[in-house]
């Protein structure tokens, strides 16, 4: 979940925070202090996280295009000067802007705004933007929600009872009911300084950017990992089970299955999965990457030569080009697999499937499937040479069952053809003519289009008078048999007249003496 | 999202009055004059279809789509209204079918012109509609047991579509006065009882349907809201296919969906078998399957649907599929398609196509030029999905590589010998099962000859792992104690480790390997060092490496001939491959030159050896070369290894 983090560089925030006995603080000194306190916690503990940095006042710009470097960051962070008003409308449109260019617009994002609750005045502030809000047209759509899914979160450098003098709150309150109450506000409790503001970004921290870690386990082997980008809660059904469900930290490995039969399936979200090692007190030492820190240098080089079950179940899947179907949480499953993002580097990867009972229709109900030596024959034959997947569905689909569809003149005009022209190819064509025949016969009756079955009798009856000389005796009986069935099924009533009945070739026989029946 | 919305219900009633056996008075032709036809046949003239037949067509129609896109949870349930109410099927799962229906409709047949008009009434229908919404689905009732005490949280939502030819708007506002009265008593009904449920919310889609060329009675309406629980809108539409376009929108509408045109698609022409021409065919889907376009406003891409409807297709260009393409496509959504024009050529050779199990990329056409592929189609077992595929940056780019981090510098998983170690656990062995063992052994053995590295890629690594032939040695060590631990089996058991032992040095080599190897160890540690910068980057590069080989070998064959006239001079690791093209006898060491022909009677001795009981001799042989002539050796001294290299002399 890439961040964009949005600072409000007004005038307003250059307003001095008064703190006994010590140096004179401004507003976006604190915010500076409690965004530095972020980045160093990304630098460490979130490393792969991209991050990008806008400030606005009137105008808005892009600082730090999406990076993982933390100190170009930080030293954008020092480099800020102040301009004029608030204008939260045209930076928002701005963070629209940069997500979708750089993400496009299925990828979460979150949106960090750092602002003192001055929303500033006339045109452009908030509150105009608000009053404005019900009669926007689809070209000055306001920005929220954003057009991605996201999270606004918004930190204010002021505290609730700053906030609550004036209708700021309420705004900012509207602010995340537009988003679709994806977001939250955070306040400083108490006096505005540098260990409240500490302790505000601490709880941001703590709800969206501490890194979930968990035990990857198949049998005896097990495995310590951190789980990258954090696994998001998800609602399978806002009416009927509006709790939105939370991945298992333990991920038992269920089985595995072939590339080829999993398919490309459709996921959710996919993560890396990346060992990391726990010293005896169940602190994290690092996840073995390497950094450019000496003392974890030597701590990642002795956790790179302890044998990890990842790097075990990665070379494996590798191998044998499969994936690990691992239990996420009651009904609901994700698969692990090596990902190659170059020709050298490749990853343990998860992908979470869709919560559900069934989550893939080609592989069926994820309960049902077993180890092969429960099944009474292997289900990929002794020579591994067939699959048991994918499951055919009970029903065929329209395109997979040849439904006749006369809704254009020319899907009733083909049909109408194909019975001619093996009605003129009869007695050759006598089976396909008769299966032709029959597919618009049933139609026919289903839709109650009985002119139809008039009009092709005529039809065939005229057919049968402009047969050639040369033709085969037996085309003429056909072709009279056939015209006068279909008449019978369009009269109605009787056993001719039958949706199941089917019209059946004339018996005859040219083999010997003329002895065939009528 | 919701299950239990609107979408999951749909009653159909369709009106079965005699008027509904009035022509549409929209001409067709069937009588189709082909080309070398007899001159002067004047064809059969046009026929017409009834009210009837366009109405049952369309909501067919509007049926086989939404059976397509979504085979489960969304129901049926059609009725047919006359002098009483034809229900033609029920909520069941067995009866959502097309087959199903058709079979109904066919049983009931056309309206009859001559009943008597005064017992006929579309309100029949209306009320058994209601009625049949307030009984439960299986799902509803699945979701209630599965919900206990929050059973209330299952939704009862539905929506009626009926086709009717009304008589004016008053008429329209009775009908519309009826559905809301039965509602309401059968809400009441529903209150007390188990097996039904109250209607929370019903939408009612009149359709008022008329010959062509007529003036309708009945306007138009949208959708307002007559109670809380009953909204209801009004189409006037002209029969033909004027119907069956509304009811192609209407299904649009009420299930999501959208529509993709895969253009470019090549064909064979059906008169001219060796030219091919591109085609354009138009699918319906889920919107969803557009996400990417409609958050981003790349409205550039989409042109108007061909028929004219209300909707926006996107174009989507074919690209000529890769075969036998196994691979992992990163994708955020697969959905259900069901072509717009089903019997059509071009969408049945598609279809054809994808349900032989090819799958087809997309590539979004952009103005500038870059190629960016955004949707997959595929087929999984007879049912054709279109997969969303990430197209945009990826927030997991640049990921430490697996080898950087955790027992990433481990090289010795074992991940070849799985044959062999899941059966030498077994408590009795099947003569299969002795050769497959025998044959992982031979496969290793041929693997330390050729140097190959021992799987689990060292692919990416930094530092330097285990040396090759200490990772053998582990290898070897552990395959020994793996089989030693289960000879007490059976025989067969037994037989394996002799196979392994026989593999492994013999010990009277022992020694003699060990004094020579402790030179060579020395050497090679220093020639390892020469080439240390290179085997940093090998591992990866053994594909590149073996093609500049057969490039390289031929020049430098006479140098690695001199390495390998000294048998103690030590291999440098980068020059081994090289020996392959040499034609040397192979020198009896365990690791060192190996040339095409040991390599070749390697195999076929493998291949032979699980033909017939081994001999003795070679049994205690040392990678299949028995030693002859031992007491000549020890008599004068001569080493085994130079037997090879005087033949060659």
């Amino acid at each position: 979940m890439p961040t964009v983090v949005v600072m409000d560089v007004s005038l307003s925030m250059t307003r001095p925070v008064s703190i006994e006995g010590s140096e004179e603080y401004q507003r976006k000194h604190l915010a500076a202090h409690g965004l530095t306190m972020l980045f160093e916690h990304m630098a460490t503990n979130y490393k792969l996280e991209f991050t990008a940095l806008v400030v606005f006042s009137s105008l808005w710009e892009l600082m730090v295009p999406f990076t993982r470097d933390y100190n170009t960051l930080q030293e954008a962070l020092s480099n800020m000067d102040d301009y004029d008003k608030t204008c939260l409308e045209s930076a928002l449109v701005g963070v629209c802007n940069i997500v979708q260019q750089e993400w496009g617009g299925a990828i979460p994002c979150q949106v960090v705004l750092v602002t003192d609750g001055c929303l500033g005045i006339g045109r452009g502030s908030l509150r105009h933007s608000l009053a404005t809000h019900s009669q926007r047209s689809e070209s000055n759509r306001f920005p929220l929600p954003f057009p991605f899914p996201s999270k606004l979160y918004i930190m204010c450098m002021a505290n609730l009872e700053e906030l609550q003098s004036t209708d700021s709150l309420d705004c900012l309150e509207r602010l995340i009911d537009l988003n679709n109450g994806e977001g939250q506000i955070f306040t400083i409790d108490g006096p505005l300084c540098l260990k409240n503001v500490q302790s505000m970004f601490g709880k941001l921290i703590d709800l969206a950017y501490t890194p979930f870690h968990a035990v990857l386990k198949c049998g005896h082997l097990t495995a310590d990992v951190q789980v990258f980008p954090r696994p998001e809660p998800f609602v399978v059904d806002e009416e009927i089970d509006p709790i939105p469900k939370v991945i298992n930290t333990d991920l038992e490995i269920v089985g595995f299955i072939d590339i080829a039969d999993i398919s490309s399936p459709p996921v959710l979200s996919r993560h890396l999965v990346l060992p990391i090692a726990l010293n005896k007190e169940g602190d994290e030492v690092g996840t073995g990457i390497t950094d450019d820190n000496e003392d974890e240098n030597s701590a990642n080089q002795i956790a790179g030569k302890i044998p990890n079950f990842c790097v075990l179940l990665h070379g494996s899947l590798k191998v044998e080009g499969m994936v690990a179907i691992v239990q996420l949480g009651p009904e609901w499953h994700g698969m692990l697999y090596s990902q190659a993002d170059s020709k050298k580097k490749s990853n343990l990867m998860m992908s979470l499937f869709e919560p559900g009972p069934e989550p893939l229709p080609w592989l069926g109900k994820m309960a049902q499937l077993g180890p092969i030596s429960d099944a009474k024959e292997n289900p990929y034959g002794e020579d591994d040479n067939k699959s048991p997947f994918p499951l055919q569905p009970r029903n065929k689909r329209s395109y997979a069952q040849n439904v006749t569809v006369w809704i254009k003149p020319s899907g009733l005009q083909t049909d109408v053809q194909k019975i001619l022209r093996n009605a003129r190819k009869l007695p050759e064509k006598t089976q396909t003519f008769y299966k032709e025949l029959n597919r618009l016969r049933k139609a026919a009756l289903a839709f109650g289009f009985l002119d139809l079955l008039k009009g092709v009798a005529d039809m065939l009856e005229r057919e049968c008078t402009l047969l050639p000389d040369t033709a085969h005796p037996d085309a003429a009986f056909q072709l009279t048999h056939a015209a006068q069935q279909l008449k019978l099924a369009g009269t109605g009533g009787s056993e001719y007249a039958g949706y199941e009945h089917n019209i059946t070739p004339l018996h005859t026989d040219f083999s010997g003496s003329s002895t065939e029946r009528m | 999202m919701k299950i239990f919305s609107e979408s999951h219900k749909t009653v159909f009633v369709v009106d079965h009055c005699p008027y509904m056996a009035e022509s549409c008075r929209q001409h067709v032709e069937f009588d189709m004059l082909v080309k070398n036809r007899t001159q002067g046949i004047i064809p059969l003239a046009p026929i017409s279809k009834s009210l009837w037949t366009c109405s049952v067509e369309s909501s067919m129609e509007y049926c086989r789509i939404m059976y397509d896109i979504f085979p489960f949870k969304k129901l049926v349930n059609f009725i047919v209204s006359d002098s009483g109410a034809h229900v033609l099927n029920s909520w069941t799962q067995e009866d959502q079918n097309l087959q199903e229906l058709m079979a109904a409709l066919a049983a009931v047949g056309p309206p009859n012109p001559r009943a008597d008009p005064e017992c006929c009434s579309i309100l029949h229908g209306l009320v058994a509609a209601v009625e049949t919404l307030c009984k439960i689905t299986e799902y509803q009732h699945e979701a209630r047991t599965l919900l206990m005490e929050n059973a209330e949280r299952v939704g009862n939502r539905g929506r009626i579509i009926c086709i009717t030819n009304a008589k004016s708007d008053s008429h329209v506002r009775m009908l519309e006065d009826c559905v809301q009265e039965t509602i309401h008593e059968h809400n009441k009904l529903a209150a007390n009882s188990d097996h039904l449920m109250q209607i929370q919310k019903c939408e009612l889609v009149l359709i008022h349907t008329y010959a062509v060329g007529e003036d309708s009675l009945v306007s138009d309406r949208p959708k307002k809201e007559l109670s809380p629980v009953l909204t209801s809108e009004v189409h006037s539409v002209r029969a033909g296919r004027h119907l069956a376009t509304k009811l192609n929108i209407l299904v649009q509408q009420h299930f999501d969906l959208a529509s993709t045109t895969i253009t470019n698609i090549p064909m064979k022409e059906e008169q001219h078998a060796n030219t091919s021409a591109n085609y354009d065919v138009e699918l319906l889907h889920h919107k969803d399957a557009h996400v990417d376009f409609l958050k981003s406003g790349d409205t550039h891409i989409g042109g108007s649907s061909r028929e004219g409807s209300f909707k926006e297709t996107i174009t989507l260009k074919w690209c000529t599929p890769r075969t036998n393409n196994i691979e992992l496509h990163y994708c955020t959504g697969a959905y259900r398609i069901s072509p717009v024009d089903v019997n059509s050529r071009p969408s049945s050779c598609l279809t054809n196509f994808l349900l032989n199990g090819r799958s087809v990329l997309l590539e979004q056409p952009r103005k500038s030029g870059s190629k960016v592929i955004s949707h997959m189609l595929s087929s999984h077992g007879g049912e054709i999905f279109l997969h969303v595929l990430s197209s945009s940056r990826s927030i997991l780019e640049d990921p430490p590589s697996i080898s950087e981090g955790c027992g990433g510098r481990v090289t010795d998983y074992r991940i070849t010998v799985v044959p062999l170690a899941s059966v030498i656990v077994k408590e009795s062995l099947t003569e299969e099962d002795v050769l497959n063992c025998q044959k992982t052994i031979y496969n290793l053995v041929d693997m330390e000859r050729k140097n190959d590295p021992l799987p689990i890629s060292t692919v990416g690594t930094r530092g330097k792992g285990p040396k090759r032939d200490e990772q053998y040695r582990i290898m070897w060590n552990e395959l020994e104690t793996l089989v030693r631990a289960h000879i007490n089996n059976s025989e067969k058991h037994q037989r394996v480790l002799e196979c392994l032992m026989a593999c492994r040095s013999k010990p009277p080599e022992e020694e003699e390997r060990k004094k020579r190897g402790r030179k060579r160890e020395d050497k090679e540690d220093k020639s390892e060092k020469a080439v240390k910068d290179y085997e940093q980057e090998k591992s990866w590069q053994d594909s590149e490496r073996l093609k500049g080989i057969l490039e390289r070998g031929k020049e430098e064959l006479a140098e690695a001939e001199i390495i390998k006239d000294s048998p103690d001079s030590p291999e440098p690791p980068n020059k081994k491959p090289l020996v392959e093209m040499d034609e040397t006898p192979p020198v009896e060491k365990s690791k060192g030159p190996v040339s095409l022909l040991s390599l070749w009677s390697n195999r076929i001795n493998t291949a032979n050896s699980r033909k017939h009981q081994e001999f003795a001799g070679r049994l205690n042989s040392v990678n299949n070369r028995a030693e002859l002539y031992q007491h000549l050796k020890e008599e004068n001294g001569m080493e085994t290894t130079e037997n090879g290299k005087a033949s060659r002399q």
